[in-house]
């Protein structure tokens, strides 16, 4: 896989990282489970599994038709091959495409949705819809390079699944005919629409541990099952197209057909930023791999403030900076790149409100975790702590006043008492 | 209530662990006590559950034709006898013992505490509470995130956040809204609240 990781890039100064040029990020199944979970919520489960389907072919065939081009990948069963082992080593599961030119199947074995929804949820719910839509997208986007098929050519569907307690994934994978892909999101059109870089409190010290944590995620990969188990956590690398397109479609379906919503749906996907931070942040904080790399956390609210910064940068979510910091009042945190706005700047242009729900939520979740949190009794952060912690009254609140969507030059996120 | 009346009622019982007395139809804890031991159970929780089972029970029994007021359930795990009544139509108990304890002398004990407990229980005439404030709460017991449930609820049904917090208020077609979309998001046909 060493080739794969070789494709690997870095825009240093806006901590944005690529993949063959295509954007990606890590996160956590906690994290991607209420991502995809809102977007169910928000549309149904019927187009929920469609939309989000259709998001991960349009990521992930960018991602496998540009590693194809670079691996010189030529011949069907070759890009096939490049596909399944890319699926392992990004944290997904196994997966195994029998498939040609009219479509065929595809079946899957510890898929990071359905196995980390089984496993999160399974004795609590009984799941009445498979979970596995980006493996099914995936298997689209494979097929369909493979066979230099156009773009849409291939719909991928999840027929059986071990969140609906079936024994293992499969997909039914058929010819349609084609849809026009989207504009694409890639490194050379993210790096113009990205700010003028600056830098906040304590930079150097984020800017080091973000160096380090990143050459931490540069060994990581997964492991025999296809999973990356690490931090107490699913960990996935990602397409953040794939989160992008779900989301503003998401939004700009709520905004046209049930605009009352639209403030429901934004507080969804701040909350998904809110359980990121405390699962996937949360534990690398408290994980013995950071306590070798930076040490154990102290407690103090400001270390925590730049520990968070510094590992979002390390996961690729951009150059989070701390602009301002009053212990329990105000963290203001400002950031050139994130991977929301650039992408909403390439696919739909500007906008009137502020789009980055996710870097929202974040920072909010970032004050609380700061504040309320005793690091240094090495809590654990289970569900009920989570609940515990953001449960009804949450001292502060979260605005962001700047956005690069409303033409902004860069974000700026506000958490200031209520 | 006298409160705390729980710790004098298990004074001479032996073997005991717990006891859990839990309010009907809504399942909520009334009164428990528990060994020092065993202080981190979660105490409501403990008491819903135990709540839902026996009202499960009654389902399937009266399902059965079987069914009879005088019914208690025994449950014997690795570790601990527990044993579900319902003492009145207004209140279920549970009896947590040591899973050593013979069963015949729990049963001799038993007696006793239930008719010690009995004593201190009031009399209690249910309102039937709206039906939107039950599916609330049933969501909040049950649904997998609920801290972030009402968001959901409100973002699938279009019923603005501020009427499911006023649940008592919604109108029919709201609640049934509400209700489909619970059974959704907990995977069930119906709601048997």
């Amino acid at each position: 896989m060493e080739r794969i990781n070789a494709l690997r890039s870095l825009i240093p100064s806006q901590d944005l990282t690529f993949l063959a040029g295509v954007p990606y990020v890590y996160h956590c199944h906690h994290y991607n489970l209420f991502h995809d979970q809102t977007i169910d919520d928000a549309l149904g489960e019927e187009l929920g599994t469609k939309v989000r389907t259709i998001a991960a072919r349009n990521a992930f065939r960018e991602l496998i038709a540009a590693l194809s081009t670079e691996l010189r990948a030529d011949t069907p069963v070759e890009r096939l091959q490049l596909a399944t082992d890319l699926f392992s080593w990004m944290g997904h599961g196994t997966l195994k495409l029998s498939v040609d030119e009219t479509g065929g199947r595809a079946d899957g074995a510890f898929l990071h949705y359905g196995y980390s929804w089984r496993e999160k949820y399974g004795a609590k719910v009984k799941r009445s819809h498979p979970a596995d839509a980006v493996a099914a997208g995936f298997a689209a986007a494979a097929t369909e390079v493979a066979f230099s098929l156009p773009s849409g050519s291939i719909e991928a569907t999840e027929e059986h699944c071990i969140a609906l307690r079936d024994a293992a994934c499969r997909f039914a994978l058929r010819r349609v005919n084609p849809t026009p892909a989207p504009r694409e999101v890639n490194r050379s059109v993210v790096e113009p629409l990205l700010g003028p870089v600056f830098g906040g409190m304590e930079e150097e010290k984020i800017t080091a541990i973000a160096d380090g944590l990143r050459g931490f995620l540069r060994g990581v990969a997964g492991d025999e099952r296809g999973l990356v188990q690490a931090f107490g956590v699913f960990v996935s690398m990602h397409l953040s197209n794939y989160y992008n397109e779900t989301v503003f479609e998401v939004i700009h379906h709520i905004e046209r057909e049930q605009p009352r919503s639209a403030d429901v749906a934004e507080a969804l996907f701040r909350e998904a930023g809110q359980v990121c931070v405390f699962h996937t942040f949360g534990n690398i904080l408290l994980s013995p791999e950071w306590e070798g790399m930076v040490g154990s956390p102290s407690g103090s609210p400001a270390e925590i403030l730049v520990n968070s910064c510094a590992i979002a940068r390390g996961l690729g979510f951009g150059h989070w900076t701390i602009h301002e910091y009053a212990p329990e009042r105000q963290f203001v945190l400002r950031t050139p790149s994130n991977y929301e706005a650039p992408f909403y700047l390439r696919r739909y242009g500007r906008s009137d409100k502020a789009r980055c729900c996710f870097l929202q939520g974040s920072a909010l979740a970032m004050m609380v975790l700061a504040h309320r949190v005793k690091w240094a009794e090495n809590p654990r952060l289970t569900q009920d702590f989570y609940i515990s912690l953001f449960r009804g009254r949450i001292p502060w609140r979260v605005r962001q006043p700047l956005c690069p969507t409303r033409g902004d030059s860069m974000t700026e996120i506000v958490v200031s008492p209520v | 209530m006298a409160q705390g009346f729980l710790e004098h009622a298990v004074v001479g019982v032996p073997s005991i662990r717990a006891v859990f007395i839990t309010a009907m139809p809504d399942c909520l804890l009334y009164e428990a006590w528990v060994r020092e031991e065993n202080s981190e159970w979660a105490v409501e929780d403990v008491a819903s559950y135990f709540g839902d089972l026996v009202r499960a029970n009654r389902h399937g029994l009266k399902a059965l034709g079987s069914w009879s007021s005088e019914m208690q359930t025994t449950i014997e795990s690795a570790d601990m006898l527990v044993v579900l009544k319902e003492i009145t139509s207004d209140f279920v108990c549970g009896c947590v013992f040591e899973r050593g304890a013979p069963l015949g002398m729990v049963r001799l004990h038993l007696k006793r505490l239930l008719e010690r407990i009995l004593a201190n229980l009031p009399s209690v005439h249910n309102e039937e509470r709206p039906r939107g404030v039950r599916i609330v709460e049933f969501l909040d017991r049950y649904a997998p995130d609920p801290h972030a449930v009402l968001l959901r609820v409100s973002l699938r049904t279009g019923i603005p956040i501020d009427a499911l917090k006023a649940a008592e208020s919604m109108t029919a077609d709201q609640i049934a809204l509400m209700e489909e979309s619970a059974c959704r998001l907990l995977g069930l046909k119906q709601l048997n609240i």
